[in-house]
């Protein structure tokens, strides 16, 4: 099974090319079969798809459901009771279960919104106009009680293993639209919690690695892809070292004609120039109107930050790029959301990404793109129901929470599974990780138990032995 | 097209998240005496309750198309045989049945169905059916699959299980050819495949091979001249051996190694830096260049803990060869701690499988290996070794373990000296201190912000993480009042003061608090510089030093990005944390001015000493004397067998395995390992032995891979079932054998394999050759290799003259604690780059250096966009290429000359005339200005040119 293949030139890589930057650089050509052939040979999704890339909108740290989209009146009724749950952070360090707790109902208010009488909070008043449009998963769960091992979980199908992140697994299945800027595309990722693991495409070739731009301690205005452009030179400069290099290169490749892998060397500097020539105009948003900018709340204070870095998502989408991350996060250990002791807190990251996100939806829809575009908003988990320590916050919830979707054929306007009355543990129609990772991957055409790769004598997947498309919430 | 993905295929190398509890299989078969009428009421509740629900809910998962878990659930037979955890169901007892077990929801471990509880109703159905013997017509359409069980014996045929045996060197038709028995393998086989050898590469290309791959540095043209002209016949010989004595070889092939060690200075999560780590470092390079017979190498590794030290000196040695076992990518926050001791030993047993014995030994974790003879038993025989043997202490966060290195006699004597130096001023400071404190106290009360020198960073503008209660109890703070953590949610809590610097450089940052005796004397502080993470520790019960405010946290670099911020955090303190404010100040104010409004009216002589006293022990404490520690293990106090874990879970134990080998791979009688060690002792014999037909095998596969590029097994980590086989098996043994033979000399093997006619043939060869074999694997001609990343960087280095050539020690400043953020700037040789897992040096990344999270003993290759635009647009590139040609300016003066030395220093050869008309082209519009700039971007282009990233 893992013959070597003849290494194949780049005419005829091209043609076979479904991939794209990098990609057409032929990535892994020298290591032999265990890279190449199944790169070269891969040839889009396995059956039609609804969608073609995603936005994946990622609130780091675990925003509370029972606060926001997962109404529990029962948790209002019993507000202040102490009762036994089956705590995750207590079991996982003690094996204790039925440890006592004080409910603790939402700060926030809830309301019928939209035509469908979605029951929300008064947190995301932004988000709440565009119920109508969104698809609700109240039943997810997880794996990992701590940041750090439920966040690779959340990105990489695995905690403790090095794997390839779900960017990269659709990069490696569909290939990208624009040779011109790389397929996978993370903005403002966390330093912390895994960092580049989160966007790493692991024992995939390295094409499929996810490219950064910023980091979360930077402000989106600042943030751009490594080495993109050379302050130090001029333009006429940068293309003089770039002819003077393609002119040394030609030189040296006449010993060696139509030998593949020098050929995509040179191929690799007249990508990178191209890149550099194209990539700088989808990451300048000079271009687009006051209304957009102020859709996005650019240009307010708060929302300033994530509007840009959501408007840079949308640019990113329509110049092809396949999987878009946008990390609302910092690099610390308590990461945004992660409110332990001040629940309130809450109320100043939904200031921060509320109407970012819903310009975002407003603006996919408005171009058409919704339709097939998956937008993803979620957390590596949610948060308990009850006080921590009897406190004023809220502990990591691995076995119960809400994501939410829309567009990429996500049935609009419904609720999917539950929690139980308090919101605590998913209890019906339960969706794990794994299922979510399977079912995006079914919207964008790929058989989770198809998109394999051989590795170290065997075949890996993102949802290793598990996953299940959740069908009820297909269009 | 993907490929052909069998659910076989896949191994269950998670634990499963649906699956619990080990059974005893065995299934009382409750025989009752039934009317007919009872029959035919049981089999109407089967068809009418039991049926449809196994149809609907079970057999998705549990039937013909797919078994999770082993199981199958259509027919009464195969519920009986059951699955990995035993049968689904006891007829008659169904309290005592998985399956009911499952459905219950009872297990947070079991739940079925995965997706949702079933109704009461239904659940109370199955129990009765159960209860009532499991009435079921339905059989199974064949012959149930045995469970099977891995034959051992039979496993032995499988190529790299077999001994290692002695080749008889093959004869070949043109015995003028080869020059070493290594010729005659490969010229045998080519024969028989009609094929011939192609020429030898030149000298030249020779050289340059040879400098590479024995050091991974290129010869500088006075080398290559010497070389060139040396017409004696052992020219090549002593060249060999003088690169083989060089320390530069230690550093070069210490390097492979590393790779396959998975070795790095931080861990992924958290980012936390292993200080002792260079230790092992420099342990494997020394190895390296003393050449250490291998299976030494090997068992120090695994144990040198508990071996026999010659003096202090080899002890500590062997205590930092262990440091092997421990860095690995562990998740030292995971709470379950018993988990985590057994993903730890996961950890180790995927290292050493894959590392020393091409074993993909963790696929035996959860169930047997589904390709190779490994049983589940033997991967428990191995766990119970390192399940016997400690690798953290445990915490919320777990730590590595570090033990104090002997310390010479000369080591001892300066520590004595600084302690009690540290003692002496510890006292005066503490003395004067508490005079201080009375003055300052007088004459207290708030200061506004303003009037501080600096830039000051209130509580009010801190970002807080946790609940932080304001508080004007003592009224010396700066503004309006301080915070403080209630002493509450300790880990939970943090403050971060962020400034936005206008101008880069360094600044003294100090922190204001207020003292009292509740305070905690350890509060954590994290100073984000442009250096790294700085960690400090402070204690509020001291009165601040300055002025009883104010306490200097350091002088550090900060850029203007916005990373400049100090963390005040509640992690592990044990007192109430307190904060009030956070200056800025630049460090030339600073040597004038104390960021005390009173500084001028007060200041006592108490104040000036004092001053003096603790400048001279911050010094003092900088140049403290390290306390040498190396990252080691130790055996437990009582070493146990382990039991299975039925599905690797933690929570379902089967039966206990004597702690033992890999049978498969296992020839002799092995020692009995005594009940009061770990057994890693006897590993490391058993891994070291002669008779392992795998140790050997792999490792000089390993070293045939290095220098020709591709391994005789191509899969050089992987020797099961599913790896390649070896291209020439019978070459393979014989070097096996002989290097079994020579004491497992690492560099007497490297010689003979570099010797060989084989190595040193050219890359091109003729059409019809490359046709009958395009991706070589006779061994026509010579591999093409492509610079690995560490060459590609030391080259550029090497040949702008900045590359600092000292050996070994740390790398990494004393305060940098975490990896994040961490900013390389270090010109030394690769290998001693800080090794960081979340932020490799930009370069190495770019250019594919291994992944220092599992054992990597094939770099990928890959040619992607980001190294283009690195080559053409990073700062380094542009720098070096700019001190390489002003180095060469002014060693020759004529344009032909520079242009002969740059491409001789670079490429190892003289730029053909193309390539000199190209330049000259170039050169030809620049006057004296712009000249200079058109020889860097010469030197750009070389270091971007394709005979530059790749060795003939």
């Amino acid at each position: 099974m893992n013959d070597f293949q003849p290494i194949i030139s780049r005419r005829q890589a091209l043609k076979h090319s479904a991939c794209g930057f990098g990609y057409l650089a032929l990535a892994g050509l020298a290591q032999g079969a265990k890279t190449n052939d199944t790169v070269l040979k891969s040839a889009g999704p396995h059956f039609t798809p609804r969608a073609k890339r995603v936005i994946f909108l990622f609130m780091q740290g675990g925003p509370s459901h029972v606060d926001s989209f997962d109404y529990k009146p029962e948790l209002e009724a019993h507000d202040g009771e102490m009762l036994g749950f089956d705590d995750a952070r207590t079991i996982a360090k003690t094996g204790m279960r039925q440890s006592r707790q004080r409910l603790m109902k939402s700060l926030w208010k809830y309301g019928q919104h939209g035509q469908t009488g979605k029951w929300c909070s008064e947190l995301f008043p932004h988000i709440n106009q565009h119920v109508d449009d969104l698809c609700f998963v109240h039943s997810m769960h997880t794996e990992g009680v701590a940041h750090g091992p439920a966040t690779l979980f959340l990105h990489t199908g695995a905690a403790r293993f090095i794997r390839p992140s779900m960017g990269s697994w659709i990069l490696y299945g569909l290939g990208t639209e624009n040779e011109n800027l790389p397929g996978f595309i993370t903005i403002g990722p966390a330093a912390g919690n895994g960092g580049p693991r989160n966007y790493s495409h692991a024992f995939l070739p390295a094409a499929y690695q996810g490219t950064a731009i910023g980091n979360a301690a930077r402000a989106a205005k600042d943030s751009t892809i490594k080495n993109l452009a050379n302050p130090r030179r001029t333009l006429a400069q940068q293309e003089e070292q770039f002819e003077l290099i393609r002119a040394l290169n030609a030189e040296q490749i006449r010993d060696n004609p139509a030998d593949a892998e020098l050929e995509a060397v040179i191929e690799s500097y007249e990508l990178a120039w191209r890149m550099q020539n194209h990539a700088p105009q989808v990451l300048d948003a000079a271009g687009e109107s006051a209304a957009t900018l102020e859709m996005y709340g650019i240009g307010e204070e708060k929302t300033d930050n994530f509007g840009r870095q959501c408007l840079l998502a949308r640019r990113l989408c329509e110049a092809g790029v396949r999987f878009v991350q946008v990390t609302y996060g910092d690099n610390t250990a308590n990461p945004r959301w992660d409110q332990h002791s001040n629940m309130p807190k809450h109320k100043d990251h939904a200031l921060a990404t509320d109407k970012p996100v819903a310009g975002l939806l407003q603006d996919l829809k408005q171009r058409g793109l919704l339709e097939d575009t998956i937008v993803w908003w979620g957390g590596e988990f949610g948060r308990t129901p009850y006080a921590q320590d009897n406190g004023t916050g809220r502990d990591h919830n691995p076995d119960g929470f809400t994501v939410w979707l829309a567009g990429g054929g996500f049935q609009p306007g419904i609720s999917h599974g539950s929690t139980d009355e308090f919101g605590h543990m998913a209890v019906q129609d339960k969706v794990h990780m794994h299922d979510l990772h399977a079912t995006i991957l079914h919207q964008l055409g790929l058989d989770h138990e198809r998109l394999t790769y051989r590795f170290d004598g065997r075949d890996y997947r993102l949802t290793d032995v598990h996953g299940r498309i959740v069908t009820d919430i297909l269009a | 097209m993907f490929l052909p993905a069998f659910r076989s295929n896949f191994c269950m190398c998670i634990a499963s998240r649906y699956t619990s509890f080990v059974f005893p299989f065995f299934a009382i078969l409750t025989v009752v005496a039934t009317s007919q009428a009872e029959d035919a009421a049981r089999l109407e509740h089967f068809e009418k309750h039991i049926r449809p629900l196994l149809v609907e809910r079970c057999l998705e998962c549990h039937g013909e198309d797919s078994q999770e878990g082993g199981l199958r659930m259509d027919s009464r037979d195969a519920m009986l045989l059951g699955g990995d955890s035993g049968a689904a169901m006891i007829p008659g007892n169904p309290e005592e049945s998985l399956l009911v077990r499952a459905i219950s929801y009872t297990d947070p471990d079991l739940q079925m169905p995965p997706d949702e509880k079933l109704d009461a109703g239904v659940v109370e159905a199955v129990r009765r059916w159960i209860s009532e013997g499991a009435t079921d017509p339905r059989q199974s359409d064949g012959p149930l699959a045995e469970k099977e069980s891995i034959d051992i014996e039979a496993g032995r045929e499988h190529w790299a299980y077999q001994p290692i045996r002695e080749p008889s060197v093959p004869q070949v038709e043109d015995t003028s050819w080869p020059r070493t028995d290594i010729d005659r393998f490969i010229l045998a086989r080519l024969e028989s495949e009609g094929l011939e050898p192609t020429t030898d590469a030149d000298r030249e290309t020779l050289a340059r091979r040879a400098f590479f791959a024995l050091n991974g540095l290129p010869p500088t043209p006075a080398q290559i001249d010497e070389f060139v002209e040396d017409h004696s016949p052992d020219a090549f010989e002593r060249l060999v051996d003088r690169l083989l004595a060089s320390p530069r070889f230690g550093e070069h092939w210490g390097r492979h190694w590393l790779d396959v060690a998975r070795f790095a200075e931080s861990t992924t999560l958290r980012g936390f830096v292993f200080p002792q780590a260079w230790r092992y470092r420099d342990y494997v390079i020394d190895a390296y260049n003393q050449d250490l017979p291998f299976e030494q190498f090997l068992r120090e590794q695994i144990s040198g803990d508990l071996m026999q030290a010659r003096d202090d000196r080899d002890r500590a040695r062997k205590l930092i060869a262990t440091t092997f076992l421990t860095i690995g990518p562990t998740n030292l926050e995971e709470q379950n701690k018993e988990m985590l001791n057994m993903n730890a030993v996961d950890e180790q047993l995927d290292t050493i499988g894959k590392a020393i014995l091409g074993q993909t030994i963790g696929c035996a974790r959860c169930h047997d290996h589904k390709f190779d003879a490994i049983p589940t038993t033997d991967y428990y025989a191995l766990a119970g070794i390192f399940r016997s043997t400690s690798f953290m202490e445990h915490d919320n966060v777990s730590k590595w373990i570090e033990v104090p290195l002997p310390l010479t006699p000369e080591e001892e004597a300066v520590q004595q000296a600084y302690e009690s130096q540290v003692t002496v001023l510890e006292d005066r400071i503490a003395e004067l201190r508490r005079i201080a404190g009375t003055l300052i106290e007088d004459r207290t009360g708030p200061l506004d912000a303003a009037s501080l020198p600096g830039i000051v960073v209130d509580d009010r503008q801190a970002e807080k993480v946790g609940e932080w209660t304001n508080s004007k109890h003592k009224n010396t703070y700066i503004g309006k009042g301080y915070l403080h953590d209630g002493n509450a949610g300790k880990g939970k809590k943090s403050l971060s003061f962020q400034v936005d610097l206008d101008e880069a450089g360094r600044y003294e940052v100090f922190l204001a608090y207020l003292a009292g005796t509740n305070r905690s004397s350890r509060t954590p502080i994290t100073i984000l510089t442009a250096d790294g993470e700085i960690q400090r520790t402070i204690d509020q019960r001291k009165l601040a030093p300055i002025d009883g405010r104010f306490l200097s946290l350091g002088s550090y670099s900060f850029e203007t990005n916005g990373f400049s911020t100090v963390i005040v955090s509640n992690e592990n303190a044990d007192g109430h944390v307190v904060a009030d404010a956070v200056i800025f100040l630049p460090v030339d104010e600073s040597n004038t001015v104390h960021p005390s409004k009173n500084s001028g009216e007060e200041a006592s002589q108490t104040h000036e000493e004092l001053a003096a006293l603790d400048a001279k022990f911050k010094k003092l404490q900088a140049n403290a004397p390290p306390i040498p520690k190396a990252m080691t293990v130790r055996d437990r106090d009582e070493p146990s067998d382990v039991r299975v874990h039925v599905r690797g879970l933690v929570s379902n134990l089967g039966e206990p395995v004597k702690r033992g080998f890999l049978q498969v791979a296992t020839y002799r009688d092995v020692k009995e390992i005594p009940r009061n060690e770990s057994g890693r002792l006897q590993l490391g014999e058993w891994i070291g032995s002669v008779d392992n037909p795998l140790t050997a095998r792999v490792y000089v596969n390993r070293v045939w891979h290095w220098l020709h590029g591709y391994g005789l097994v191509r899969s050089v980590d992987n020797f099961g079932t599913t790896g390649d086989q070896p291209s020439h098996p019978r070459l393979l043994d014989y070097l096996a054998r002989r290097f079994l033979d020579e004491g497992w000399s690492t560099k007497r093997l490297v010689r003979e394999i570099v010797l060989s006619r084989t190595w040193g043939l050219s890359c091109k060869a003729n059409e019809a050759t490359v046709a009958a074999d395009p991706m070589n694997r006779l061994l026509a001609r010579a591999h093409r290799q492509r610079l690995q990343a560490e060459m590609f960087r030391d080259t550029i280095l090497y040949v702008s003259g900045k590359l600092d050539l000292s050996m070994g020690g740390t790398t990494i400043p004393p305060n940098v604690k975490a990896d994040y953020g961490y900013r390389h700037a270090s010109v030394r040789r690769s290998i001693y780059v800080p090794q960081f897992r979340n932020v490799p040096l930009e370069m190495l990344e770019v250019f594919d250096m291994a992944n220092s999270s599992f054992t990597s003993g094939q770099r990928a290759n890959s040619t992607v966009a980001p190294q283009a635009l690195y080559l053409m647009n990073h700062p380094f590139v542009m720098e070096q290429a700019k001190v390489a040609a002003r180095r060469a300016m002014a060693e020759t003066p004529t344009k032909l000359a520079k242009l002969n030395l740059a491409w001789r220093r670079t490429l190892g050869r003289d730029p053909t005339p193309g390539e000199t008309r190209l330049m000259l082209d170039h050169l030809s519009g620049a006057d004296e200005e712009s000249e200079s700039q058109a020889w860097s971007q010469i030197y750009q282009a070389l270091f971007s040119s394709l005979d530059f990233r790749y060795i003939e």
